[in-house]
Parts: C-alpha cells; sequence; structure tokens
C-alpha cells in the first residue's frame, strides 16, 4: 500500500531526528520527574492528574516536529516528485497520521512506565487511554499538517512553539483555569486543550465524569475543522509554494 | 503518435500569464531541451505536462492519453527529477530507492533498484544516508530515483545545477545513456548542455514558445557564432 510505504518513510525520518526523540520523550519524562520532587500542594501535580498531562504536552511535540517534517519535505522538493505520482491526497495526509501512531503508543508507555516507577499503580485503565490518546492525537498531528503546508522550516518553531504555550498554559496542566481568572477561564473552554486533557485524564482514571458535553463537542469540531483545512492547506501549497 | 502534444497551453497565476499558448509536439524517444531565461515559463510548463499543476486552458496529450480525464495512468508512465533535489534526507540510498519503489508499487523492486544501483554506480554511498552526500550524489539519487518505475516520459529540471564540472559531465553522460529508450524533456540554463545533449530545442520568452528547432538550425538561422549567441537572439527577438 502506498499509504503504508510513505508512512514508513515519515516514521524513519522522524525516529532519526535526534532533536524530536529528546523533545517527544525525554523532556515530558524529565518534566514528570522533576514536578514529583517538590511536593506542590496542588492535585494537578499528582501522579493521576499529572501523567495525563504529560502525554498531551509531549503531543504539543508531535505537532511540532510533524510540522517542521512536511514543511522539510516542501522545501526539499519530494513533495513535488510525490506529486507527480499516483499517490493520492489521502495517502500523503494518511501516511502522516499513521507514522505518527507508534510514536505515540511509545511515548504514552514510557511516560506510563516513569509514573509508575514514581509510584503509580497499574490500571487497566493505561491501555483505554492508549486508544484515547491516538483518537486525541488527531488532532495535534492535524495542527501539524496546517502548520507544516503554511510556514517554512523556520516558521514551523515558532508556530509550533505556541502550540506548545497553548498547552501549557490553557489546558490546565500546570494550574487550574479559575485560578486566572474568569476571562482566562473562558479563553480555555473556547480553545480545545482543555478539553483533550479532560479526555485524556478521564480514560487514564476510569472517571468518565470529569469530562463535560462541552469537552467532547469541542475536541470533535476542532478535530473535524482543523483537519478539514488541514487536508485543503496542505492539497494546495505542496505544489502552489513552489516557484514557477 | 506524439509522446507528448499540447494544444494552446494556458496557465494565469491570478492576475500574471505564466504560460501563454503553447504548442508543443514531442516525438517519443526523443531529447528535448526546453530553454529560456528566468521566468520564461519553463517550469510551469513542465509542472503542467507532468500533472502536478492544471493548466488554465488548452490540452495535454500524453502518449495518446488526455490528461484532465486519465490523470492516475499518465501518472504511472512519467516520472520527474525536480529542480532541488528531492530526496528524503534521513533516509539512505538504498532506502530512498526502496521507498521510491514502494510509491511505484514496483513488483521487482529488488532487480530494479540492483539495476539503478549497477547503472549509477551507487554501491559504494548505498548505505549513507542522502542528507550527507555531496550535491553531485544527490542530483545522481535524484535521477535515479525517477527511473525507478521505468518510465516513458522522464522530466529533467536544471539536472546539473550547481555541479562542479566533472559531476556535470558524469550526468551528462548518464543523461546521454536515455537517450532513444525514454523521451527526455530537460531545462537547462547551461546552453553547452543543451547543444550537446538534446535532439532538438524549444525558446520560451515572457511565457510563450517562441520556436522550436535544432540547436544547428538556430544557430544558422540566426546567423550566430555559437548557440548561446544563437540562444540569446530568438530570446530577446534580436535586441540584444
Amino acid at each position: 500500500m502506498r499509504m503504508l510505504n510513505f508512512a514508513k518513510r515519515n516514521f524513519l525520518e522522524l525516529i532519526r531526528d535526534p532533536l524530536s526523540l529528546v523533545f517527544e520523550i525525554a523532556l515530558p519524562i524529565f518534566l514528570l520527574f522533576i514536578f514529583q520532587q517538590f511536593n506542590i500542594p496542588s492535585e494537578v501535580y499528582l501522579l493521576e492528574n499529572f501523567t495525563p498531562a504529560i502525554v498531551l504536552f509531549g503531543f504539543s511535540f508531535i505537532t511540532l516536529f510533524s510540522a517542521t517534517l512536511i514543511a522539510k519535505d516542501r522545501s526539499s522538493s519530494l513533495l513535488i516528485r510525490l506529486g507527480t505520482s499516483p499517490m493520492k491526497a489521502s495517502d500523503y495526509i494518511l501516511g502522516y497520521v499513521v507514522s505518527l501512531v507508534p510514536i505515540i503508543l511509545v511515548q504514552d508507555i514510557l511516560f506510563f512506565v516513569t509514573a509508575m516507577l514514581m509510584g503509580l499503580d497499574f490500571t487497566v485503565n493505561m491501555i483505554l487511554t492508549l486508544f484515547v490518546s491516538i483518537i486525541v492525537s488527531v488532532l495535534f498531528i492535524a495542527l501539524g499538517i496546517l502548520i507544516g503546508s503554511l510556514v517554512s522550516e523556520k516558521g514551523t518553531g515558532g508556530l509550533g512553539s505556541v502550540i506548545v504555550q497553548l498547552v501549557c498554559f490553557t489546558s490546565g496542566m500546570y494550574f487550574p483555569k479559575e485560578l486566572v481568572g474568569k476571562v482566562f477561564a473562558k479563553i480555555c473552554e473556547i480553545l480545545p486543550f482543555e478539553s483533550c486533557l479532560n479526555i485524556v485524564r478521564a480514560a487514564f482514571n476510569g472517571n468518565m465524569e470529569i469530562v463535560s458535553t462541552r469537552n467532547i463537542i469541542t475536541f470533535i469540531a476542532y478535530t473535524t475543522v482543523v483537519l478539514a483545512v488541514a487536508v485543503i492547506v496542505f492539497r494546495k501549497n505542496m505544489v502552489a509554494d513552489n516557484k514557477q | 503518435m506524439y509522446s507528448i502534444e499540447t494544444k494552446n497551453l494556458v496557465k494565469k497565476f491570478k492576475d500574471k500569464i505564466a504560460v501563454n499558448g503553447v504548442d508543443l509536439m514531442i516525438n517519443k524517444g526523443e531529447l528535448f531541451a526546453l530553454l529560456g531565461t528566468n521566468g520564461a515559463g519553463k517550469t510551469t510548463t513542465i509542472k503542467m505536462l507532468s500533472g502536478l499543476i492544471l493548466p488554465t486552458d488548452g490540452e495535454i496529450i500524453i502518449e495518446g492519453m488526455d490528461m484532465k480525464k486519465d490523470t492516475l495512468k499518465i501518472k504511472e508512465i512519467l516520472n520527474v527529477s525536480p529542480q532541488e533535489t528531492a530526496v528524503a534526507p534521513n533516509l539512505t540510498v538504498k532506502e530512498n530507492l526502496e521507498f521510491m519503489a514502494g510509491v511505484y508499487q514496483i513488483e521487482n523492486k529488488e532487480t530494479k533498484i540492483n539495476e539503478l544501483i549497477k547503472q549509477f554506480r551507487l554501491n559504494e554511498v548505498l548505505d549513507k544516508k542522502a542528507k550527507t552526500l555531496s550535491g553531485g550524489w544527490q542530483r545522481k539519487l535524484s535521477i535515479a530515483l525517477s527511473l525507478i518505475n521505468d518510465p516513458h516520459i522522464l522530466f529533467l529540471d536544471e539536472p546539473t545545477l550547481g555541479l562542479d564540472v566533472i559531476a556535470r559531465k558524469e550526468l551528462w553522460k548518464v543523461i546521454e545513456g536515455l537517450k532513444g529508450k525514454i523521451t527526455v524533456i530537460l531545462t537547462t540554463h547551461y546552453m553547452e548542455e543543451a547543444e550537446s545533449l538534446s535532439d532538438r530545442v524549444g525558446i520560451m520568452s515572457d511565457g510563450k514558445l517562441i520556436d522550436v528547432d535544432t540547436a544547428e538550425n538556430f544557430i544558422k538561422k540566426t546567423g550566430a557564432k555559437n548557440f548561446e549567441d544563437a540562444f540569446v537572439a530568438v530570446a530577446t527577438g534580436g535586441e540584444l
């Protein structure tokens, strides 16, 4: 299958970039470890709450590095070569998405193992979280495809960092949104990252009550719209960006 | 039947006409050089002929098939070596060949890959990552990748740009080896390259195809000392 062939190539490109592995895996593990050393008196830093937050934090780097890969492909003319081949638009998009799934699974497993080494008990919910996180990751991969299709390789660093910062500050991973005031709390509700974190936390703790209808609608709406826009922009820019 | 035939090919980008009414007929096995100054419309023409972008108007017939109706069938029988090196940087040379064989779903993959390794003498760099190769090797790999599907038609966009004289001559040898076997459309800014390699030359200026002939006839027609002067005379309408 052309899609799997493309996914294999993307996977190899990603895992052979040492910087991406440091940010996607080593940095989140370091944060998970270091924040447990301070005994911060807040529920968000409990292992059962902070581990799913780290999963989401890892996804923000998936956005950054998938965007970089796509921007690089465009600048190196590889997409021109592939554009003249019999590959279809769906082969490209699914090829980028599928290539990231093994990385997401490895991220999750390493984060869970680290949490268990620090005292968290293994539960079946961790396995459920693997499935749920793959679904949630689609939004982050779509954001990566969109950014990588819109800007150059240099620009992906800037826009990717914006996503990392938004995840940190608006998902509720470091502090409850209410602490900063009503306007900030509203922004967190409008953006998708708080909803994503609630969904992953709910799966991780087997507590579906913390997921609201708003969370589900927000996640589905953002994922659908971002993915659709990403596909359109990718198809347009993989060729149109190139010089005459 | 022509290998490539275009009728009144037009491409507009907003208010700019990049290609303006190009009628082109290229024979099977011919090595056709498409020349022009920067912005003349060569690369846009190649992008349309290779199915990468759609024309605003006009027809493209590839081996009797209509580009609009039979795009996927046409894409099976052509290939492109783009202007900038188009390789997967973190993949080795062998992995790049395997990747492109997968893109075209080549049945006898190993045989084809080994054939290309031999033809382009890629053995010594086979396990090196593409990004670590010199410019010359990257271009060679890029052309090898474009032959993975045994294309009937091959587009070579500035294949020797930026290469030293040795690497350029090596690539010329490779391109000469393709003559007669497949239809090659070559764009280049090196006049001696076009003169030495091509059967016929098409000269574009401001999106229009000014004239098509052999390099020798262009020299005769313009009364120029060499092909470079003949090209300048045709491309500028004798103003220089």
